[in-house]
Parts: structure tokens; C-alpha cells; sequence
């Protein structure tokens, strides 16, 4: 849960696309702690990707449209300071890998972001290293990215904004293009950002096995509005509010649920295998 | 058809040279091929083209496929030169009679409407390569640095590249329309005359044109997201300096263009 003083506040944030009749969001407040790895889940056009680019300041700075309340992180309210200065606080990681690759070696990739900073050579090389340690892609540094499979093309767009040292990684539905194996690569890179180093992580996602494995708190979108937040545990439980909101509910929560219908009370509620199974043999041990 | 444009890795003398030896190249023969007005220069020029582009060690099959590409307009032009230039020794009497108002003695084809539709053929073919000759043979990366160190604001010179690096992008994107317009039977592209494609044209062109959109703002969002345009100045992880071969290759570049040019103007 948190771990952290409040990083990112959002205080009655509503935004409506240029040309737009609705609102993509719609009275949104919350504060998320430095250190936390928060989820979001929502079904499509429920203002995850959205509430993703408010983080970094592309709403409103690059996007336009109309924009209430506001968002401040680590300090910064964004509509005070360009995408560019926000990018040394929030990095974002978009859905597609494809359309934020445009360097022709791994290498320049990483180091794009750095030296965009004008950092010096020395500097921007040891942080490409370290960024690409951190995403296991050591190695390949002169390899041209479309040669790498869709996992390694995530996290390598993921090492792209961590050498810029964020404090805060964002992933719009970074996962949502790729196959089990390269979900899990890039989950699990991203949790050990969260543990080892503490990052801050908001990730937009509908992968929910994931969600209820590695996330912290997680906050239901639905509408434009966020209905629901807490940890995935109190979450998964609320079926009613999933299916309202268009979330499929981790697999073994539907078994849980299901359970529950049929007056087979369990002691806690699961959302993970492990958890089902040692609730499963607890029920069968009782007889 | 293959990617073109796209930086195809080599150890060739043309990929080792300074992306500034290029980018002379790229402009002098650019600028140059124009103002030929002699068929024997325009064919030298095109000749060189194609030998800069075979020691380049580029496969050749990608030069046939521009000539696929660039075919249909390429005989169209000729078509219409040799129709349309005046000239004085007819081969094929005009097709329309001169007592016919305003049009009438067109249609003919001359010597000199030949000549001067092969001289066109010529300054095409030898310009149409330049292009795709320099940029796969430098990376990306310092084909930008070229251009920056030339002078050009590094977020004028991202732009260039940028838009030159989608153009393989979206080549892919257009195949992958076309399939599947082919699997829903859709075969206007391949089996329909002239008419009909210009009728399905838009059925490909808009579905790339919203997907460049897209593409071109995702691209845009990730660049801006990582710092780009943050400060005036930016550093680069790999540095270009220029080597004697590179200004002999300039030298030779710079002269070529003004004897292609004098013999011209003497010939002419």
C-alpha cells in the first residue's frame, strides 16, 4: 500500500477532448503516494488512456480541449510546465511499441531521451546502461529495435523513459499488444522498478491476473468517472460494480464468487492461484 | 515490395562516408540533374547514379522496384513529351488534321519529341535513386547529426528524419490494407484497368492517411515525453568528423557537377 508522502494529486480533474460533447473524465480526485503501484482498469473509452496523459502534462499542454481542476506532481501543477520539463518527473509508456521506437539502434533509443537533456556523454551512457539492466536488455545495445520480439520492444520503451530517471512510470495499456510471455516480461520488469527502486507506477491495463499479482491499489474508471478504488483484493470482490463497469474479474475470483453464490463460505476472498488453492484446501480439509 | 529508404547496414566506401559528404551529394546532384538539357549528360548522370548505388553494395532488386513504382508515371511523361515537343523531323504524321481549330497538327511524334522524352526518362531515373541512396546507407541517428551540424535546427532536422523513417511505416501499413481488401475479394488494385484503381484509390489512401495521423501524434507524444525540444541545444552519443576521403569525395562531387554543367552549356 502506500509507502510514501502524496506525489500526484488530482483534485476535481475533468477534461474534454477538442471538438468533444462529453467529458473522457469527469470530476476525478485522487492522490497517489510515492512508491505506490497503482493499476487502472476500465473497459475501452472509460478515460484510463487519459487520465494517463494528465499525468505527464500531454493533457492539456499537447492535446488541448478543455481541462478543470487540477493535477500536480511532485510539486509541478502541469498546466504550468511543458511535457518536456514533466518528463524528468513522469514517463510514459504508450500501448502501441511500434509508434514510440524511432532510432535505429537500442543504444539511441535510450540514450534519445538524455541527450534531449543535454546531458553530458559520460552521464547519458551510464544511464543508458543502468536502464537497460533494469529492463534485462544488456546486450543488445546494438541491435536495431524492429528486430526485437514485442516483450523486448515494451521494455525497451520502457528503459527509454526510465533513463530519464522519472520518479514516476506511467504505462498506458503497455501490454495490451502482446502475448502472454511478453505480459509477464513486462510486468514483472516493471514490479521490480516498483520494489527495488521504489518507482512510482500507474498502469492502465485490463489484464486483471496481473492487477490482482502485483498492484498495490486499483482504481475502477468507468464513464469517465472512478467509481471504485482500493486494493485489488476489495476490488475484485465488488462483482456487481465489475460487470457494471465492464471488468473481467481475475479468473479464480469468478471460482471465489461462484463459491460464495452457492453458500460455500470461504475465509478470505482470493484473487491469485495461490490464494484459491490454499482457500480450496482449507474448504476440503473442513470437509 | 521491399522497404525502401530504411537504413539498410553495410561496410561500403559510400557508408563510411561523413552523413556531410552526402548530404553535399544529395544536394549538388539533386539541384544539378534539372538544368541538363543534353541526353548524353542526363544518361552519364544516371550511369553514375547506378554505379554509386551498385559500389554502395544496395541490392538492386530494390532498384527495380522503384522502377515498378515510378514505372506507370515515367511512361506517361514520356508518352506525353514525345507527343507534345515541337520538332521538325516526323516520324508519325500528326493524328489530328490541321484543319481541326486550335489542335489541330498535334498527336504527331518527332525525332525531337523522342529525344527529348528519353532525355526526361533519363533525368528521372538518375534523380529518383539520390534520395534513397543516401539514406540507406546512414543511420538515422546521424543523418540527423549531418543535418544539424550543416547548420539546421536539430528539431527541424527530427522532422525530416522522422517523416523519411514513417515512409517504410507506412509502406507496410499500405500492404497490410491491401491484403486484407484482397481477402474480402477486393481485387481492383491487381486485376482493374487504369480507371477502376483511380476509382479504389481512396479505399487505400484514407485508411493510411487516419492511420499516418495516428501515428505521426503517437510519435510526436513519445518524442515530447522524453525530453524533446526541453532545451535549445542537445548532446549526441556518437559524434561525425569529416576525413580526407570525405571532402575528396566532395571535391569530386563539386567538380563532376560543374563539368556536367560547362559541357552542357557548350553542347547545348
Amino acid at each position: 500500500m502506500a509507502t510514501g508522502e502524496p506525489y500526484i494529486i488530482l483534485e476535481d480533474v475533468s477534461y474534454r477532448y477538442p471538438n468533444a460533447n462529453h467529458y473522457a473524465l469527469e470530476g476525478v480526485n485522487l492522490i497517489i503516494h510515492r512508491g505506490e503501484f497503482v493499476a487502472i482498469l476500465g473497459e475501452h473509452a472509460a478515460g484510463k488512456s487519459t487520465l494517463c496523459q494528465l499525468l505527464n502534462g500531454v493533457i492539456p499542454n499537447f492535446q488541448g480541449g478543455q481541462m478543470e481542476g487540477s493535477v500536480v506532481i511532485g510539486g509541478l501543477n502541469t498546466r504550468e510546465v511543458s511535457v518536456a520539463e514533466l518528463a524528468q518527473k513522469v514517463g510514459i509508456v504508450l500501448q502501441d511499441p511500434e509508434a514510440q521506437l524511432f532510432t535505429t539502434k537500442v543504444i539511441n533509443e535510450v540514450a534519445f531521451g538524455p541527450e534531449n537533456l543535454c546531458l553530458d556523454v559520460d552521464e547519458i551512457l551510464e544511464r543508458v546502461s543502468w536502464a537497460l539492466r533494469a529492463v534485462r536488455l544488456r546486450g543488445l545495445e546494438e541491435r536495431p529495435p524492429t528486430s526485437l520480439s514485442g516483450g523486448q520492444k515494451q521494455r525497451l520503451a520502457i528503459a527509454a523513459v526510465l533513463a530519464m530517471r522519472p520518479e514516476v512510470l506511467v504505462l498506458d495499456e503497455a501490454t495490451s499488444q502482446l502475448d502472454p510471455v511478453g505480459t509477464s516480461e513486462v510486468f514483472s520488469v516493471v514490479w521490480e522498478l516498483n520494489q527495488e527502486y521504489g518507482m512510482t507506477v500507474v498502469m492502465a491495463t485490463h489484464k486483471s491476473e496481473e492487477v490482482a499479482k502485483f498492484a498495490d491499489r486499483a482504481l475502477i474508471l468507468h464513464q469517465g468517472r472512478l467509481i471504485a478504488q482500493g486494493t485489488p483484493q476489495e476490488v475484485f470482490e465488488k462483482a456487481e460494480l465489475l460487470r457494471r463497469a465492464g471488468i473481467r474479474p481475475p479468473q479464480v475470483s469468478q471460482l471465489a464468487n461462484y463459491l460464495r453464490g452457492h453458500s460455500l463460505l470461504l475465509s478470505g476472498f482470493p484473487i491469485t492461484i495461490e490464494q484459491a488453492r490454499r482457500e480450496i484446501e482449507r474448504l476440503l480439509e473442513g470437509g | 515490395m521491399r522497404p525502401f529508404i530504411k537504413y539498410h547496414p553495410g561496410r561500403s566506401f559510400f557508408h563510411q562516408l561523413d552523413p556531410r559528404a552526402k548530404i553535399a551529394f544529395l544536394l549538388l546532384f539533386t539541384m544539378v540533374i534539372p538544368f541538363i538539357r543534353h541526353i548524353y549528360i542526363a544518361v552519364a548522370m544516371l550511369l553514375t547514379v547506378t554505379a554509386l548505388w551498385c559500389m554502395a553494395r544496395l541490392p538492386l532488386r530494390i532498384m527495380g522496384d522503384y522502377l515498378k513504382m515510378w514505372g506507370g508515371l515515367i511512361a506517361f511523361l514520356f508518352v506525353v513529351q514525345a507527343i507534345l515537343h515541337p520538332g521538325e523531323a516526323v516520324l508519325i504524321n500528326p493524328l489530328i488534321p490541321p484543319s481541326v481549330p486550335l489542335i489541330g497538327g498535334k498527336g504527331g511524334i518527332t525525332e525531337e519529341g523522342i529525344l527529348f522524352a528519353v532525355l526526361i526518362t533519363a533525368r528521372l531515373l538518375a534523380i529518383i535513386p539520390i534520395l534513397p541512396l543516401v539514406t540507406m546507407t546512414t543511420p538515422i541517428h546521424l543523418f540527423v547529426l549531418g543535418l544539424v551540424r550543416l547548420g539546421l535546427p536539430y528539431q527541424l532536422a527530427y522532422t525530416v528524419t522522422t517523416a523519411l523513417n514513417l515512409i517504410p511505416t507506412l509502406q507496410a501499413e499500405a500492404r497490410v490494407i491491401m491484403d486484407a481488401q484482397r481477402l474480402r475479394a477486393f481485387r481492383a488494385f491487381e486485376r482493374g484497368n487504369p480507371i477502376v484503381r483511380m476509382k479504389a484509390y481512396p479505399l487505400l489512401v484514407t485508411p493510411l492517411v487516419i492511420g499516418a495521423m495516428r501515428r505521426a501524434q503517437l510519435i510526436a507524444i513519445a518524442m515530447e515525453s522524453r525530453g524533446f525540444g526541453a532545451k535549445e541545444e542537445r548532446t549526441y552519443i556518437e559524434d561525425i568528423a569529416m576525413k580526407p576521403s570525405d571532402w575528396v569525395f566532395i571535391g569530386l562531387t563539386v567538380a563532376y557537377c560543374l563539368i556536367a554543367l560547362l559541357t552542357n552549356f557548350l553542347l547545348y
